[in-house]
């Protein structure tokens, strides 16, 4: 079901073609990390590889590794433990089991999305890490939803983050378990039910998650980088005329 | 008749749960300038009127423990000398924490949390989550 082939395509005017599609054509490592939470016995490590494509992105590559190496040491232990408290309320959470919709006859819904029971819902959790990044986890009792609201520092990210997250979200149906449209106030929203847990490992799912969590934030902050160093090159080429 | 009886031991208990919070603030106060940030824990999370609906009275009772949580350096040992029936309540509280979106609050919250998941288990955070009677 979930293949590795992308046709290329173009995502908006904004940004130059070359950008998104090689981030387009590396997208299959994404979706490869759905296919192992339906085998039973795929070790962790197999995921491993998929961090390799961040190599082949043709500009600045080289660059961003330094980067991120001497900025994630004094944040890497709150980003360390904001993945950590999300994994273990995420594993608290998640027990879900299937419930007939109380209301109509005949029909399983995701309680989560209907809201009308409150004695089927249990408290919200909002689990902020600073004013800009929270995440938001609503456990009914057949499913939850996981919002997200990402890093943002500034205009650029700010737009890079809306189309990346629009681009995948328009992609939920490979995903399974991602929401269409992101909830009111947050950039992007998971939808796990009852029978995502019947059919693939728990422990995967939540792996997924947080891994998922992880990466965002690098991938917006190549991106970035590959946009900065791609407009001062077209730049001076532009301007070597005039000199 | 029976109801607005209700509703005047309600109001009553009400302004006897603010002075009981003022009194805790002022002991914990005490402590947190003798250098007991444990102690002063322990005084903030203990006697919190759990079953209350008044938003006064959780929101002043919020900032008492946000005052002694944030005091608080050492936090493996802040957790091995609190007793076990405390740790649903400072759960619920950190919850609480984590929601304000404040930078220091949430990472001192953040570095509780995950103490106190190692110490109390995943059962306490499904308590914190599912209680609707006891509320934060």
């Amino acid at each position: 079901m979930l293949t590795g082939t992308w046709q290329p395509v173009r995502i908006n005017s904004l940004l130059p073609d070359s950008h998104f599609a090689s981030s387009v054509y590396l997208r299959p490592s994404l979706f490869q990390i759905a296919s192992p939470l339906h085998s039973t016995s795929v070790p962790p490590s197999s995921r491993s590889p998929r961090l390799n494509w961040s190599e082949q992105i043709d500009t600045g590559s080289s660059v961003v590794n330094l980067l991120s190496i001497s900025k994630d040491s004094t944040m890497a232990n709150t980003i360390r433990l904001y993945l950590t408290c999300i994994r273990n309320t995420l594993e608290a959470a998640m027990c879900l089991q299937n419930f007939p919709c109380q209301e109509v006859e005949r029909h399983n819904k995701p309680e989560v999305e209907l809201n009308t029971s409150p004695e089927l819902i249990m408290n919200p959790d909002l689990i902020c890490r600073n004013e800009a990044e929270k995440c938001l986890i609503e456990t009914p009792i057949n499913s939850i939803r996981i919002s997200m609201k990402v890093k943002q520092a500034d205009e650029l990210e700010n737009i890079l983050a809306k189309k990346f997250l629009r681009f995948l979200s328009m992609r939920a149906e490979a995903f399974q378990v991602l929401r269409r449209k992101p909830v009111q106030g947050y950039d992007i929203s998971f939808l796990i039910t009852n029978y995502h847990c019947e059919e693939m490992h728990k422990h995967k799912l939540i792996d997924f998650i947080v891994q998922f969590m992880e990466d965002i934030d690098k991938e917006i902050s190549e991106l970035k980088l590959s946009v900065n160093t791609r407009g001062r090159l077209v730049a001076t080429e532009f301007l070597k005329q005039f000199i | 008749m029976e109801a607005e009886e209700e509703y005047l031991e309600a109001e009553e208990n009400l302004e006897a749960i603010i002075t009981r919070i003022e009194h805790k603030s002022r002991k914990i106060e005490t402590l947190l300038k003798q250098s007991k940030p444990v102690d002063a824990l322990k005084t903030a999370l203990e006697g919190s009127a759990l079953k209350t609906r008044d938003e006064r009275c959780k929101s002043a009772n919020w900032i008492v423990v946000h005052r002694a949580v944030m005091a608080i350096k050492d936090v493996d040992g802040m957790i091995s000398s609190l007793d076990p029936e405390y740790y649903d309540i400072l759960m619920k509280y950190l919850y609480r924490g984590l929601a304000t979106g404040d930078r220091p609050t949430c990472d001192q919250c953040l570095r509780i949390h995950e103490k106190l998941t190692e110490k109390a288990g995943l059962g306490c955070i499904l308590r914190s989550l599912s209680d609707t009677v006891n509320t934060v």
